[in-house]
Parts: C-alpha cells; sequence; structure tokens
C-alpha cells in the first residue's frame, strides 16, 4: 500500500506515529414519531434532565479548562450555560415538544430558532451561532445516550482526529497516550494549535474535508513540523516519525564548548503555555506573541488584565528576560473590534507597527501602559518588541509614544519601570537600516519568516515558491549577518525567534553568524541547548564563513551537512 | 389619582438610553440578563411600541440589536419590580469600557 499525503497547517515542531480513532461529535436524529404518539410530560421531563445533565457536564469542563488552559478560555463554555439557561431557547423547544415532538426533535427545532435568530442580529454576535450548535449537539447526545470517545482514555499511541476539538476536549488529551492529533478545520491559532504547543503533541490543524476519508484503525504519521498527515507511511516514513527524542533538558543557561553563552528562550502567545517552556529549559522567554490576548475575543483586552499577565510572565521567569512583542496584526489576521480596511496585499499593507502608530494609537497606548507598569513590578527583564519596522521614523515615533505613557504614569504616580526597548528585523528595510536602528534600540530580534519573505518575495503560504521561501538561501543569511554586525556595533543584543532558530541542524551556523539569543517553540529547546554546548566557536565562525560566501542554497546545505 | 398600596405588585415600565456605543451585545447584554437574574420580578424589554422580549434571554435581548442612542423600554412586574428597573437602567447606562472584565 502506498502512502497517501493530506496536507493541514502543523502547529507543533514534532512528529507522531499511530492508530486512529475519530472524535466524532454528531449525532443523527431517526425520523420523528407520530405526534399523537408522543408522551408531551415524559418529553418534557427528558429534555429537563438532559439541561440538568449538560450544566453538570459544562460545569465540570470549565474547572478542567481553567486549570489546563486558563481562565479566558474556561469563559468560553460559561457562554454555552448562558445560552443553556436562556429562557426564549427553553421555551421554544417546550412549545416544539407541546407541538408533538420528542425532546431531540424539539431540541433540533428550537435551536434551529435560535441560531437564525442570532445569525440575524448580525456582526459579533452571528459568531456565537458555533456555541449554540455545541450546545444542541450536546444535548443530543445526552438525550440519545450516545457514547462519545473519552479523549481522557484512550489506548497508548492513538492518533485523535477530529472535525473541531474545543477547549475542554483539549484539556482531556494526555502526552502520554495520545500520539498526536489533526482536525479538518481550525489554524495554527485556534485553541486546539495552542494547547498541543503547550503539552508537546504533535498536531496539524485545517486539513480540510479531505481528512474525513481516513477511517478509524488506520495507521497514520501525523508530522507537525511539514504539516501533513500521512496515511499507511511506509517503514522509513514510520521510523522518522516515532525517532525518539532522547536529550536531557537543561534549565541552567548554556554555553558553548569556549563559554560563550547563548540564551536559549521560547516563543508562546499565551500563560497557559508558561509551565510547558519551564519545563523544556527555557531561559526566558524570547517571543510573547501579545496578538493573542486580542484575539478570539469581542473587545481588547484592558490595561489591568494585561499588565497582570505580563507581569505572571516575569515572575515565572525571575532571572530570566521576557520579550513582549507588541501587538502584531494585519489583514490577514481579522479582530473583530478593530478597524480593517480591505486590502489587496495584506502582507505590504498596514500591519505590525503601521497600525500601532495609526489606527490603533489608543490600544497601542494601553499596551504601553500595562507593559511600562508590568516592568516596574515583575520579576524577570522586561523586554519590548516592535514588529514590522522598516523606518527609523517609525521607531522614533514609537519610543516618542513610550516616552509619552511614562510622563502620563509619572503624573499620575504610577509605579512603572523602563523596559528594554527594541524591534523585529523583518524587513530589508530594517536590515538595511540596522546602524541608525542599533544607535537609539537595545536589541533587535530577527523573524525570519518574514524576513524570508521579504527579503525572498516569497509568499510563505504559498506552496510553489516553498523553495524560495528558505532561510537557507545566502541572500537571507546575508541579510541576518548585516543585522548581526549592525547590532554589535551599535551595542545592542541579537537574538532570533522565527521559525529557523528552533531547527537543531543549524544551530552552529547561528552561533557563528554571532547571534546572542535563540528563541523557538519550547518542544525545540532542549535539542538546541544540546547543540550549543556541542558547539565550538572557531568551527562555528568556519562555517559561518562558508556559508556567506556561497553562491546557491544548494552551497550552504552542503556547508551545513559537511561539517555534522 | 389613584392610591397605590406598596405591597400590591403591578407593572411599572421606564424608558431608558442605550450608553454603551457598540450597544446591547457581548458583554453588556450578558451583564444586562445577569442583573435581570438577580430579581424575582416578571422583566421585558424593547423598543417603543413594540413586542418587548423576556430581559432574562441572551438571545432575545441580542436579537434586539439595540445600538448605543437608542431607547428602550422596561416593564417590570413583581415584588422588587422598582430595584429591578433601577438595576437594569444602571447597566444600560454604563458605558461598556467599564464594564469588568472578570
Amino acid at each position: 500500500m502506498s502512502e497517501r499525503r493530506f496536507e493541514g497547517t502543523g502547529v507543533t515542531p514534532l512528529s507522531g506515529v499511530g492508530t486512529v480513532r475519530w472524535y466524532d461529535q454528531s449525532v443523527e436524529l431517526p425520523d420523528p414519531p407520530a405526534p399523537e404518539s408522543v408522551d408531551t410530560d415524559a418529553e418534557r421531563d427528558r429534555f429537563e434532565d438532559a439541561r440538568a445533565e449538560a450544566r453538570d457536564q459544562l460545569q465540570a469542563e470549565r474547572e478542567r479548562a481553567a486549570e489546563a488552559v486558563g481562565e479566558s478560555e474556561a469563559e468560553i463554555l460559561d457562554a454555552h450555560v448562558q445560552f443553556l439557561e436562556d429562557p426564549q431557547i427553553v421555551s421554544g423547544v417546550e412549545d416544539a415538544i407541546d407541538g408533538g415532538l420528542p425532546a431531540e426533535h424539539a431540541v433540533e427545532e428550537g435551536f434551529a430558532d435560535a441560531i437564525e435568530t442570532l445569525a440575524a442580529a448580525g456582526g459579533k454576535m452571528a459568531e456565537r451561532t458555533d456555541d449554540l450548535r455545541d450546545i444542541r449537539d450536546r444535548l443530543f447526545r445526552i438525550l440519545s445516550d450516545t457514547e462519545t470517545v473519552d479523549l481522557a482514555d484512550v489506548p497508548e499511541g492513538t492518533v485523535v482526529l477530529a472535525e473541531m476539538v474545543t477547549p475542554s476536549d483539549t484539556a482531556k488529551l494526555d502526552p502520554e497516550r495520545v500520539a498526536g492529533f489533526a482536525t479538518a478545520k481550525g489554524g495554527r491559532t485556534s485553541h486546539a494549535a495552542i494547547f498541543a504547543r503547550s503539552i508537546g503533541i504533535p498536531a496539524v490543524v485545517g486539513v480540510g474535508e479531505s481528512l474525513f476519508e481516513i477511517e478509524d484503525g488506520a495507521e497514520v504519521v501525523v508530522d507537525g513540523i511539514e504539516g501533513i498527515v500521512i496515511l499507511d507511511p511506509d517503514e522509513e516514513t514510520r521510523e522518522r516519525a516515532s525517532g525518539g527524542r532522547d536529550v536531557e533538558i537543561r534549565t541552567e543557561p548554556v554555553a558553548t564548548e569556549d563559554g560563550t553563552e547563548i540564551e536559549v528562550a521560547a516563543n508562546l502567545g499565551t500563560l497557559a503555555e508558561l509551565d510547558g517552556a519551564a519545563a523544556q529549559g527555557a531561559d526566558g522567554i524570547g517571543l510573547f506573541r501579545s496578538e493573542f490576548l486580542f484575539l478570539d475575543r469581542e473587545s481588547p483586552p484592558e490595561e489591568d488584565e494585561q499588565f497582570e499577565t505580563y507581569v505572571e510572565a516575569l515572575d515565572a521567569f525571575p532571572d530570566g528576560r521576557v520579550v513582549v512583542r507588541t501587538l502584531d496584526v494585519g489583514g490577514d489576521k481579522p479582530i473583530p473590534y478593530l478597524e480593517q480596511p480591505e486590502e489587496d496585499n495584506p502582507f505590504l499593507g498596514v500591519r505590525g507597527i503601521r497600525r500601532s502608530l495609526s489606527f490603533d494609537d489608543e490600544l497601542f497606548r494601553t499596551q504601553l501602559r500595562a507593559l511600562l507598569r508590568a516592568a516596574g513590578v515583575g520579576e524577570g527583564t522586561l523586554s519590548v518588541m516592535f514588529p514590522l519596522v522598516s523606518t527609523v521614523e517609525e521607531v522614533e515615533s514609537a519610543l516618542a509614544t513610550v516616552e509619552e505613557v511614562s510622563d502620563v504614569l509619572d503624573d499620575e504616580d504610577v509605579t512603572h519601570g523602563r523596559p528594554e526597548l527594541g524591534v523585529m528585523i523583518e524587513t530589508p528595510a530594517a536590515v538595511l537600516m540596522g546602524p541608525e536602528l542599533a544607535e537609539c534600540l537595545d536589541f533587535f530580534s530577527i523573524g525570519t519568516n518574514d524576513l524570508t519573505q521579504y527579503v525572498m518575495a516569497a509568499d510563505r503560504e504559498n506552496d510553489d515558491v516553498a523553495d524560495l521561501h528558505d532561510p537557507r538561501h545566502p541572500a537571507v543569511l546575508r541579510a541576518i549577518d548585516r543585522s548581526v554586525q549592525a547590532a554589535h556595533a551599535g551595542d545592542a543584543w541579537i537574538g532570533m525567534c522565527g521559525e529557523m532558530a528552533g531547527n537543531p541542524e543549524v544551530t552552529e551556523l547561528l552561533v557563528g553568524l554571532g547571534l546572542d539569543e535563540l528563541s523557538m517553540s519550547a518542544v525545540t529547546i532542549p535539542d538546541v541547548k544540546a547543540n550549543v554546548e556541542a558547539t565550538d566557536d572557531e568551527t562555528a565562525r568556519r562555517v559561518a564563513q562558508r556559508a556567506l560566501a556561497a553562491t546557491t542554497k544548494s552551497e550552504v546545505i552542503e556547508t551545513l551537512s559537511d561539517t555534522q | 389619582m389613584n392610591e397605590v398600596h406598596d405591597s400590591i405588585p403591578q407593572m411599572i415600565q421606564r424608558t431608558v438610553t442605550v450608553v454603551p456605543e457598540e450597544g446591547l451585545h457581548a458583554r453588556p447584554a450578558s451583564a444586562f440578563v445577569e442583573a435581570a437574574n438577580e430579581y424575582e420580578a416578571d422583566l421585558q424589554v424593547g423598543p417603543h411600541e413594540e413586542d418587548p422580549v423576556d430581559a432574562r434571554s441572551m438571545l432575545g435581548v441580542t436579537s434586539l440589536g439595540a445600538k448605543g442612542g437608542d431607547e428602550l423600554v422596561i416593564y417590570a412586574d413583581g415584588e422588587d419590580a422598582e430595584a429591578a428597573l433601577d438595576a437594569l437602567e444602571d447597566v444600560l447606562s454604563t458605558p461598556e469600557d467599564e464594564f469588568d472584565d472578570e
């Protein structure tokens, strides 16, 4: 049997192999019986009992989600309870029972009306119709006594496949038993993706309808690095996927054989991932994607909520550094409460710092207030980083805003501190203006995903140019080199927080290029730390020199494999 | 003027302007429903001269589509009607950015 590949989005840089167990939440209803045969009182009681059971389930799941994923995820389940108790919906279902329907069909009818009403309200509320469908399906399952797969109790080596998974579902996944999961829907920022990253389960999301072609009991590989699910993998694929990772976890900072210290930090977006980062031995947070605080909600987080979040992150790394990237959104990451103009080319439009200095001035100031306050209170060192910078003027405006916010806090007598200030190096313009930028900043962090996209003019989402979108092209390496030189000449430190930083195969090259810090998904930290310790400075410099002198990507790859 | 006896519950109503700029949705709607659930009185809400909805229904309250600046009439019937009206008026008069983000 030959392999079949299903493409999706990889969300953890891990792969696993196992046996498929479908997690199917849908329930099919039989045809309703004749109305005169329905015992209205009995059906009303069944509906009442089902609601009580649903309420108990939600309560239990809420507690589990709050513990495992965080309070904000758990609040999603509160909305479910509110709809479950909604008198208009309840009376709609009861009317349908009185009209001669059994409870499950009455639920279908009552919720269909409710979904229609909510959808008609339009806007942000229309998005809540998914909540209504979830509750409806939960009531169906209770009423029909349907056994669903208990995610907490699957055999070891199970790969869970599902249309989508909810926060309460993901909270049950046990990394000891689950070899991986894949979903038809969802993206990198879905709850499932965030959770998979935090507990280190191989995961691929957004595979699409084709995922349903894979049957229960099939053997699959979930490759979170390439973002593919492989059905009926051959021996070689299987072995590669299950290749044991037997790397010691180093919780202390590491240095090369010659004593050059390299900070190895974690990229994350939510506090739920903090424990996972510390467990893998992160020295700090090299990229805190603050946009996660702003996604999946109906209004922006308030200053205090942000403040508390940043302080919690700082307190988790008392001897380390937490680099918070200010809100980084653009046309490709829609947020319901933000003004977002239609753009033909959102990757070249108003995003990152451009938004913060225009549309989102208020949000930016609120975020800076929260950050400055956190810098004065939290234990670790706070560093604030501005995304997608392309001019010195942008940095000057951002720094001036920081000063203004600081002055206001002074006037208000509010405790605050001065964080380190830096920028992401993502645009060729920032690389070329590196010396001037380093003059006014404390640090740089190279975002290799976007830097590669903009240097190579190759869309990171377009598979047909995937060969161009590769940071091992000499043009990208030279941009990195130039940024390192500029940073060090201007007394700034320089890190890397793109995916390249977490690739253990290029650790030596990156050390040789002179990077001071590498930040990555927590799961690859042990490998990278091990490689840093095994690095000899002189050899690393030679590898870097040869790679920088290469004419083609294949020469670079050859240089890298020569030294392994 | 008729003499009104305190202990006899009767239907009262009050017209209130919606203050949250974005209208009665999401957090303000949720707060409204939660407030309504604190009282015994029968509570309804709706625009002038239109059929009101149950003030305890998230679905109903949301489907009104009330925007900031709109006027809504709240109807209350029960022992604690007056207190309930005060509480609901309070919610509708709170600017959106003052809702607790618990």
